[in-house]
């Protein structure tokens, strides 16, 4: 351990200390009081801070323009994640366009460490990491998001509209 | 014997071998699509393309014979650039849906795009669409889009299975693979057009969408469907296994293997299996551990007299667990009731020209090897005079491996329930041995997948296979199980070569390098 020890004269007497620090208190008491707009501390959780668009924070699964999810169930997210937190059970669709989706798409919150690998392996724009960060609960069942939650959370007022559209790449002959 | 010089390394070969032969027995890269060793030669994807000294052009390696002296290079710039543009054409139409396409990980054209191709597409025309998911037959599925009329599929059902189910219609850049009209692809071989499929037009419809193929380990073993034992490769991971490939062996199945044995995978899989040891305590089933269990059986064993224990094999076995099964009970416990279960009598002889016989466990010749070494002759029949009589009072039956392919297993149970104790071995879950009150033991056995050992198949033929995986963790073998009744203790074998002393790695830092290691002297002062 390294500790610095102020070994001069000074520092041997108590109460010069002590007023240096309540003066430090008082200058940003009456700062605050008079300037309340500067003030770092917020009230959270009534006062919450603004991040940036970009932050990555808890996932969202797209969904096309009929409400369905965008996911083709590729796993490259799961191959790609480093926390190996993502699962997905793959089937077979009934529209042969479709051809393969997931029926089980888990994400275990508490193993991830939102590395936003899933996001970058994703070709088709299913999966985004969205703005949340803020997601408490109870047990930890509740930490493992399944597709209802992913795609269809009410704070997602119906879903996130993905922007690739299989109908426009087929007539754009790719 | 002519002799060739391929990249520069001279090689001598048989007289007929076509250029693309000698590449491959060379272990020299070729681009190739439509050639596959075990069917005949197509010539249409242009893939192949190698130079000849002294030809004015580019010869497709698949069709050309080697003549003496020949000097052939597929490395110049020429042929790198005939491979990498022959590719683009391929490409032409393919939908590149790779992420929900089954080949992606073992696909030929991303494969081959990664080691001869590299280009930036110079196709500027919309791609032509085709039929997607179109069922072939009760086991494949068609995506004509992906397909890239290599044939080998349609060469296969003519030359291979004889059933001539597919064909290509249509002209141009619209040809497609296709059955013809109200004739699916069903044949008993039809997956093996699956295996071929250098791309992702043809799935599988058991294996479509379970797993991705980079998800899978593989490990070589022999397929236990019929006595042809193929050689086979399992596909796992730790979920369990997920498909099975045959391996090329000459001497026994070439390429190729049929569907049977495909489905081996779900009798070894943990939904089938006999998971736990079950004894029956005053008649309702209680689960224990295996060894323990069978460790208590050999002392009840020891009190009857050796004409009243009897021992039940089939041909599921390997011959090293039948040597020392048999062994103990010959030497053991001395009795010579020891009897061979035959599954299909009617069908046993039975064989359909290609691979598929109809005796369907891996090595009844290796079991009537171990009976005839040691002196046992019973017959089937001793076996139900002397059920009736009551001579036999605890029998000992190690039961199928393979649930599929025993259909007389009720009637047998039957003729079982004659007895008065019954200990069941067997890796197959029954759920009439539940019911049947005289069972009172069942004990998990490994399947060909979780151990060693050795099978002979119908030709006489030794085949040794490797363990790939563990499925059920608690699960004996025959061996352990005879070791354990005859009261010995189970000793774990030491291979020399894996020992783990001898493959250690040389400790990477040396002391004197710890020593000078400042930060862990210091650590404190820091």
């Amino acid at each position: 351990m390294s500790v610095m020890q102020n070994k001069s004269e000074i520092s041997k007497w108590y109460l010069p200390g002590i007023f240096t620090g309540l003066g430090i208190t008082m200058k940003h008491l009456v700062k605050n009081l008079f300037n309340r707009k500067d003030m770092i501390t917020l009230n959270y959780p009534e006062e919450k801070y603004d991040y940036s668009p970009r932050f990555k924070g808890n996932h969202v699964l797209t969904v096309k323009k009929d409400g369905s999810l965008r996911c083709t169930a590729c796993m490259l997210c799961a191959t790609n994640c480093p926390a190996e937190c993502i699962k997905i059970i793959a089937s077979e669709h009934e529209d042969p366009a479709v051809e393969k989706f997931p029926i089980a798409y888990e994400i275990d919150i508490l193993r991830c460490v939102f590395c936003g690998f899933c996001e970058e392996a994703c070709p088709v724009d299913a999966i985004r990491m969205g703005p949340e960060w803020q997601t408490p609960g109870l047990a930890q069942s509740q930490f493992i998001y399944d597709i209802n939650h992913l795609a269809y959370r009410p704070t997602l007022k119906g879903g996130v509209l993905t922007h690739v559209d299989d109908e426009e790449r087929h007539k754009a002959g790719i | 014997m002519p002799k060739c010089t391929i990249n520069g390394k001279e090689i001598e070969v048989k007289a007929g071998t076509t250029i693309i032969e000698a590449f491959y027995g060379g272990n020299e890269r070729i681009a190739h699509y439509c050639w596959h060793p075990g069917l005949s030669v197509a010539g249409v994807c242009r893939l192949c393309m190698v130079q000849v000294e002294g030809n004015p052009k580019l010869q497709i390696a698949c069709n050309t014979v080697i003549t003496e002296g020949m000097k052939i290079n597929n490395v110049s710039e020429e042929v790198k650039d005939s491979v990498k543009w022959g590719l683009d054409f391929h490409l032409i139409n393919h939908p590149l849906d790779c992420p929900i396409c089954d080949q992606a990980g073992e696909c030929g054209l991303q494969d081959q795009y990664m080691e001869f191709g590299k280009y930036n597409p110079e196709m500027a025309e919309k791609k032509v669409k085709k039929h997607k998911v179109v069922d072939l037959g009760p086991t494949v599925v068609l995506d004509t889009e992906r397909c890239i009329l290599c044939s080998r599929c349609v060469r296969f059902t003519t030359e291979v299975s004889k059933t001539d189910e597919l064909g290509i219609f249509n002209r141009g850049d619209r040809s497609e693979i296709g059955t013809h009209a109200g004739k699916p692809l069903d044949n008993k071989y039809s997956l093996n057009t699956v295996d071929i499929c250098p791309v992702g037009a043809l799935t599988s419809k058991d294996f479509r969408f379970r797993q991705r193929v980079w998800y899978l380990k593989d490990s070589d073993t022999i397929c236990t469907g019929c006595s042809t034992g193929c050689n086979v490769k399992v596909y796992y991971n730790k979920e369990g296994l997920f498909r099975v490939k045959p391996v090329y062996n000459e001497k026994v199945n070439g390429h190729w293997m049929c569907d049977e044995g495909r489905d081996m995978y779900k009798w070894v899989n943990r939904e089938s299996r006999l998971a736990t040891g079950l004894k029956r305590e005053n008649g309702a089933l209680t689960m224990a551990a295996p060894g323990a269990l069978v460790k208590e059986l050999s002392a009840t064993l020891k009190k009857y007299s050796p004409e009243e224990i009897g021992l039940v094999l089939t041909g599921q076995y390997t011959v090293e667990e039948y040597d020392t099964l048999i062994g103990t009970f010959a030497s053991e416990f001395k009795t010579k009731n020891i009897f061979h279960w035959v599954n299909n009598k009617e069908s046993f002889e039975a064989f359909d020209g290609i691979l598929l016989r109809g005796d369907k466990n891996p090595n009844t010749k290796g079991l009537l090897k171990v009976l005839d070494k040691h002196g046992v002759q019973a017959l089937w029949s001793d076996l139900e005079k002397k059920l009736a009589e009551k001579k036999i009072k605890v029998l000992i039956v190690a039961g199928p491996e393979n649930g599929f392919v025993f259909p007389d297993v009720d009637q047998k149970l039957k003729l079982f329930a004659g007895a008065q104790q019954v200990i069941w071995l067997g890796s197959y879950r029954y759920e009439a041995l539940d019911a049947m009150t005289n069972v009172s033991h069942q004990i998990p056995l490994k399947t060909c997948v979780e151990k060693e050992g050795t099978f002979i198949n119908h030709d006489g033929l030794e085949q040794r296979f490797k363990r790939a995986t563990t499925v059920v963790g608690g699960a004996l073998t025959l061996t352990e199980v005879a070791l354990l009744m005859a009261g010995k203790p189970l000793t774990i074998p030491v291979v020399k070569e894996t020992f783990v002393e001898m493959s250690r790695r040389q400790d990477q830092v040396q002391l004197e390098h710890r020593k000078k290691n400042e930060f862990n002297f210091k650590r404190g002062a820091l």
